[in-house]
């Protein structure tokens, strides 16, 4: 061999052993994390609940004999002074690295987001290098985030598939939750002029009971997963929750709407009439008049109506226009009861001083320092809503128009 | 000097594979926050100029490397120990750039392994691609151009569809043109402009002479428009905040993206761009040491220095700093203000100055 | 003939190891004497005919016609030769000189030439021709009678294509100039020949059109064909070995092709082909290596069709390099990058695999590779069998035991289809074995060894040079204008320059107006529109 050709030679042929394999590890090796749940102790420790895809038992896996009889997951707590620690103590537990880069859903006690916050255990999350800015956070309300992470799903195998689904379908078609993850938590907590929403879970039901495989041998379920409620945050703290009509308010000045339903009355009928939103654009525009801030807020919606349980002629221009009007008022209202409710509790979760800041950023920083306390809740807002119906659904006329004809 | 020649095309694309690489992935005058894309396009303007003192300086001695000319112009005694004070000086930047590439390579893809194993299969392909001389430098960096720029647009395309963008992220614009300047004097114009002195080593080689000025324009022209871009890009997507707060933007950017629940988790393309990126710095840099210490003394097979200037590269990439937050803090305060500063700006005018003179005492 | 004297040129003749010192190089007067040297020389080997004739016209005078059997023409040598030698002799002719009445007489054959040496003696009884031998004469009167069996012209089994010419070529020399000839009908179509093997005495053609080819390349060419100095060449092989750029390399720097076509079309874009007598590769040189990603199909079929196949077979590489080592990376290394759900499906499937996956990876593609060999070699009716054992004994088998997870079988599978879909056998081979290169460094250091390998492998083509021509060209170094027949195949009707890393000598291709022009047809226009009307129903 050439002499040139040895010390390349020697490096190639070193260097392999050199680097064993450090960083690789064997599927098997692994514990996927699909769910990590955190609540805190009496004393003060964190408490961490692991969520582990148990492979063998998912079925369609072609290997997995035992699928549906076992269930599909195995979750391991542990308790520690920091997330990272509580992880490590888990580790101990589980014979196999627990891998968090599958990791898709954190849930955060009620308890644990209104008195520590989510500041230092997100950060743990961002540093402690696997997780993945893209892991949705839910707040458990009302219960242990432990046991919600237990809870058998009978559709989805994987329990937080569940939920991650069953968020991210609420969000899309009642518009009615916000599918919140780290990236985006973050993003709004450090910003001055905005905060952070979370959406809550529940579970209704026996929840002992749906731990175990008796959750998945009746039709029924022994309990169930439900959206409930939108979590708002300031300086990193839940503070109070939004729910019912003002959640979907919340969402539409967040032009966060995709498919919606809005139920308006008809002669003196409650809900008569269903309007399906499916193309939603809300503009926020932050001015100065007179050294004072003004956020102009102009929804636009397009949509179909769905439902129609009074005698309207909906092939008339002049009905459909008086449909839109009251659409409108119904929209601007609960788009308005959500801002009062905000300015009440003193959060701009709208990010309309963020909004001010990119339009007038020098009366912004007089507004700055006391933004939140002073400025947002006095703050005028004027809303401004467009509805059109672009469709009347499958039919025409209701046939309850024509039996009202028959019967005249 | 080798026997070689390169084209204009292939000048053109080390210049920007050359500046683009490893400055696409950190945070690039984060310093001018919002603004920082402006303090790019503004360094790259003024880096234009520098170009051309580089030029005039080639214009003078035409086929001669930088660091025989300085013996040409300050005499043979200052003129060596200047010229050896570049090939240090490009030594320790091929040194600095391997330590960051490889620090950034193991802090989010390979965490368990130590740092001087990564370094050294990088060194490995360095070397093998120096020995192998100019020409295949130039030919690899076609190719990894090509590779680069389809990244690119493959990354953008998945960005603009995903629905990322948030231009409202990069308002308000202008809030501090003060901050702009001092970004651009500080850092900016140094890394990733500034570093064009490596090509005083390979423009003798370019076979058209007369092309270079076009060439080295649209070069660093397009350099701080693809700089400014990603940057741009980068603040769009994440925000200010973001950004200050993550070591590698792109990554983060890349992180986000999430099309039709399949096309996720792309890390792979960060890594990608990060190994060629390293790759190809390093190698230019110890390339022009190489060729830089074959001409200053004299040795007749340049190639036989890839190996034992390879190994100096690594092994000085292991102690320059104990831990990464050493290496910034040189990176950022004392390596541009002490270090690159006078190697870029101030030797190359003062030899341009001198070299004017003498020229001009000629006729 | 042009080939002794260019021999004469090329290699300073030594003396031949078959002529000792001592021995006549020049043939002697005494016919008997000349047939006794012969006969010792070749042994007294059967197959060498000697027919002795004697003429009326001069009873003295004897003569001989020797001939090899089996590599002659026999009808040419009994209908032609002998007859009419016999006829021309008898017309009781004044001149006494027997050869210039054979040469001048003898028509039926279609070259006579004279020779003294034997030398050219032997090597031309040795290819077929006959040699005359006549008492009282230092020389000797060769015709040429070639012939014998041959292998007849046949489709090449390893080059198939649907549309385009059937026509392979042979192991004759001859014939295989001429399937070349026969397509581009140029007299600057030139043809030099050489002789070379000592042992064999093989024929070598080099074939090039004057005018088109770069000269230094041809010059290049019989530069290194003249430092040859090997005992036998059996195949075209030998030659590609002795004359390629990097011969340690696992690269190809010489195509070789068993179609005409191929061989034309090459020479027409500037390139070198070399003919070697008894085997139907033909070799071409300078090669880039986007060749051989080419076959000649590509230009017969419309060019949307073509360019999707070609990436299809650039593709088709890049899996079956890399595509065990992706696996690898991705399942060691890079958890995070595989969506959840199919990682949760590989985890079930690798739970019961005793092994790490670069172990797993290596069983199953060793096991392919002794499947493939297997099944090479062997006849046809014993493959069946082959295939049966591998595909139920060990595909399943392995599965259904659990020491190979179904992925692994899949990705295997995919990369062993993917390198029988490159059409070229000797770079399918070169990325079959850096595959294992690849798998390791997947192994080591995950995608980041992988993208190493890389760069290393593409530093290393960049190195490389075929006959002065860089191996990646026209990438890198780029040359734009050569870029539409690469991975694309633009329209016929846009190459009108032949590529510009061969140095052609002409390299405009074709008229520039090659675009067809379709009557104006469906689109719109006004009534009183005169042209098209053929065309419209």
């Amino acid at each position: 061999m050439n002499r040139k050709w040895i010390i390349p030679f020697f490096m190639a042929i070193y260097l392999p052993l050199l680097s064993g394999c450090w960083s690789s590890h064997e599927l098997k090796d692994l514990a996927i994390v699909s769910a990590y749940a955190l609540d805190k102790n009496e004393d003060g420790t964190y408490v961490g609940t692991f969520q582990l895809i148990n492979p063998m038992n998912v079925p369609g896996a072609l290997q997995g004999g035992a699928s549906g009889q076992n269930p599909s997951i195995a979750t391991y707590t542990a308790t520690g002074g920091n997330p990272l620690e509580v992880s490590d103590n888990a580790s101990t537990k589980v014979s196999r690295d627990l891998y968090f880069a599958h990791t898709s859903l954190l849930v955060i006690s009620e308890e644990l987001a209104r008195e520590e916050g989510l500041a230092t255990i997100l950060d743990a999350m961002e540093r402690g290098l696997e997780f993945r800015t893209t892991t949705k956070i839910v707040i458990s309300r009302d219960m242990k985030a432990g046991d919600f992470v237990q809870v058998l799903t009978a559709i989805d195998q994987v329990p937080a598939e569940k939920a991650i689904k069953s968020l991210e379908f609420t969000e899309k078609l009642y518009g009615e939750n916000v599918a919140t993850d780290l990236q985006k938590f973050i993003k709004a907590a450090v910003l001055k002029g905005k905060e952070p929403l979370v959406s809550g879970f529940t579970v209704e039901g026996d929840i002992e009971k749906a731990k175990t495989m008796e959750q998945l041998q009746s039709s029924e379920g022994e309990a169930t997963i439900e959206v409930n409620g939108i979590g708002v945050f300031k300086e990193g703290k839940l503070m109070n929750w939004i729910e019912g009509d003002k959640n979907e308010g919340t969402l539409w000045v967040l032009d966060q709407i995709q498919q919606a339903p809005v139920n308006i009355d008809w002669d003196d009928k409650k809900a008569a009439i269903s309007y399906k939103v499916v193309r939603q654009k809300t503009n926020v525009e932050a001015q100065t008049k007179d050294e004072k801030p003004v956020i102009s807020v102009h929804i636009r919606a397009e949509g179909d109506l769905r439902v129609i349980e009074v005698p309207v002629n909906v092939t008339d221009p002049h009905v459909i226009f008086r449909i839109e009007q009251a659409l409108q008022q119904k929209i601007k209202d609960e788009a308005e009861a959500a801002i009062h409710e905000a300015q009440k509790t003193k959060t701009d979760i709208f990010g309309f001083g963020e909004k001010l800041h990119q339009s007038d950023p020098d009366s912004w920083k007089k507004l700055e320092p006391k933004w939140q306390d002073v400025y947002f809740p006095a703050l005028d807002v004027d809303v401004t809503v467009e509805a059109f119906i672009r469709r009347t659904g499958m039919r025409n006329n209701p046939y309850l128009f024509n039996l009202n004809k028959k019967s005249d | 000097m080798e026997k070689a020649k390169i084209s204009t095309i292939q000048l053109f694309i080390l210049m920007i594979l050359f500046q683009l690489s490893n400055s696409l992935l950190i945070p690039l005058a984060m310093k001018a926050g919002r603004d920082s894309w402006l303090a790019i396009l503004i360094a790259a303007a003024v880096s234009i100029f520098l170009f051309f003192i580089y030029r005039a300086l080639y214009l003078y001695y035409p086929s001669l490397l930088l660091t025989d000319y300085t013996e040409k112009i300050i005499g043979k005694f200052l003129g060596r120990i200047l010229a050896f004070l570049y090939i240090l000086f490009f030594l320790y930047c091929a040194a600095r750039v391997l330590r960051e590439f490889g620090v950034m390579l193991l802090s989010f893809a390979f965490p368990e392994t130590p740092l001087f194993v990564a370094c050294a299969l990088m060194i490995l392909v360095v070397i093998y691609t120096v020995f192998k001389g100019i020409e295949v430098v130039a030919r690899t960096g076609e190719l990894l151009f090509v590779i680069m720029i389809m990244l690119a647009f493959f990354l953008f395309l998945l960005i603009a569809i995903s629905g990322l963008i948030d231009i409202s992220n990069l308002k308000p614009a202008f809030e501090d043109s003060s901050k702009v300047l001092n970004t651009v004097f500080t850092e900016t114009l140094y890394v990733p402009f500034g570093e064009i002195i490596v090509f005083t080593m390979i423009f003798p080689y370019l076979n058209q002479a007369k092309k270079m000025g076009k060439t080295g324009v649209a070069a660093i022209s397009i350099t701080g428009a693809a700089l400014a871009l990603t940057t741009i890009l980068n603040i769009s997507v994440l925000g200010v905040p973001l950004i200050e707060r993550s070591l590698f933007p792109l990554l983060t950017t890349i992180q986000s993206i999430q099309v039709g629940g399949f096309l996720q988790r792309l890390d792979v393309i960060f890594i990608l761009a990060l190994v060629i990126g390293g790759f190809f710095k390093v190698t230019v840099y110890t390339y022009c040491a190489v060729i830089g210490t074959a001409s200053l003394f004299n040795i007749k097979e340049p190639s036989k220095l890839a190996y034992p200037m390879g190994l100096t590269v690594l092994f000085v990439s292991m102690i320059i700093a104990s831990n990464y937050s050493e290496h910034i803090q040189e990176g950022l305060k004392i390596f541009p203000l002490y270090v690159q500063l006078p190697f870029q700006i101030i030797l190359p005018v003062f030899l341009l100055t001198i070299a004017f003179i003498k020229n001009r005492k000629k006729e | 003939m042009s080939y002794r004297k260019f021999l004469k040129k090329m290699k300073p003749k030594e003396q031949r190891e078959d002529f000792k010192k001592g021995e006549p190089k020049s043939i002697g007067t005494s016919i008997t004497e000349n047939l006794n040297i012969i006969k010792q020389k070749t042994g007294n080997s059967p197959d060498i005919i000697i027919r002795m004739l004697t003429f009326s016209h001069d009873p003295g005078v004897s003569t001989a016609i020797v001939h090899v059997d089996g590599l002659v023409d026999n009808p040419t040598i009994n209908e032609f030769l002998v007859q009419s030698m016999e006829d021309s002799v008898q017309e009781k002719l004044e001149e006494k000189d027997l050869f210039k009445v054979f040469s001048e007489k003898v028509v039926a054959v279609s070259s006579l030439e004279t020779l003294k040496d034997w030398d050219s003696l032997f090597l031309a009884l040795l290819s077929g021709d006959t040699v005359i031998l006549a008492d009282g004469k230092n020389e000797a009167l060769i015709a040429s009678t070639r012939g014998g069996e041959r292998r007849l012209v046949e489709q090449s089994d390893s080059e198939i294509t649907l549309r385009g010419s059937k026509e392979g070529f042979t192991e004759s020399i001859n014939t295989n100039t001429a399937l070349v000839r026969r397509i581009i009908k140029n007299p600057n179509l030139w043809v030099e020949s050489m002789n070379l093997g000592k042992q064999t005495n093989t024929d070598l053609s080099i074939m090039y059109i004057n005018g088109i080819v770069d000269p230094d390349t041809v010059k290049e060419v019989r530069q290194r064909l003249g430092r040859v100095d090997l005992d036998a060449i059996l195949d075209s092989g030998y030659i590609e070995q002795v004359i390629e750029d990097e011969s340690s390399g696992l690269f190809p720097t010489v195509t070789h092709t068993e179609r005409p076509d191929a061989v034309a079309g090459n020479l027409l874009e500037g390139r070198v082909a070399i003919f070697v007598s008894g085997t139907p590769h033909v070799l071409v040189v300078p090669a880039v290596m986007i060749q051989f990603f080419q076959t000649p199909e590509d230009y017969y079929v419309r060019f949307p069709i073509s360019t999707l196949i070609r990436m299809l077979r650039v593709f088709m590489f890049l899996i079956s390099l890399i595509g065990p080592a992706f696996y690898v990376a991705a399942t060691t290394f890079h958890q995070e990058m595989i969506p959840t759900d199919l990682l949760v499906i590989i985890a079930s499937q690798t739970e019961s695999v005793p092994f790490p996956a670069i172990v797993e990876a290596l069983i199953m593609e060793v096991t392919f590779e002794i499947l493939r060999e297997a099944g090479l070699r062997m006849p046809n009716k014993i493959s069946a069998t082959i295939s049966i054992v591998g595909a139920l004994v060990i595909g399943q088998g392995v599965i259904q035991a659990g020491i190979v997870s179904p992925a692994m079988v899949i990705v295997v599978a995919t990369t062993a289809i993917a390198s029988l879909a490159t059409p070229n056998y000797d770079i399918a081979i070169s990325a079959r074995l850096l595959r294992f290169a690849f798998m390791l460094s997947a192994a080591i250091a995950g995608f980041y060894g992988i993208i190493l390998g890389l760069i290393m492998l593409i530093v290393h083509l960049t190195s490389l040079r075929s006959f002065g021509v860089p191996y990646l060209a026209p990438f890198a170094p780029l040359e734009l204008k050569s870029l539409k027949d690469t991975i694309i195949r633009g329209p016929i009707w846009s190459f009108n320059e032949r590529p510009e890393s061969l140095h052609p000598q002409n390299p405009v291709r074709q008229g520039k107006h090659q675009k067809p022009l379709p009557p104006l047809k469906r689109r719109m226009v006004r009534a009183d529109t005169k042209e098209g009307d053929k065309n419209e129903s």
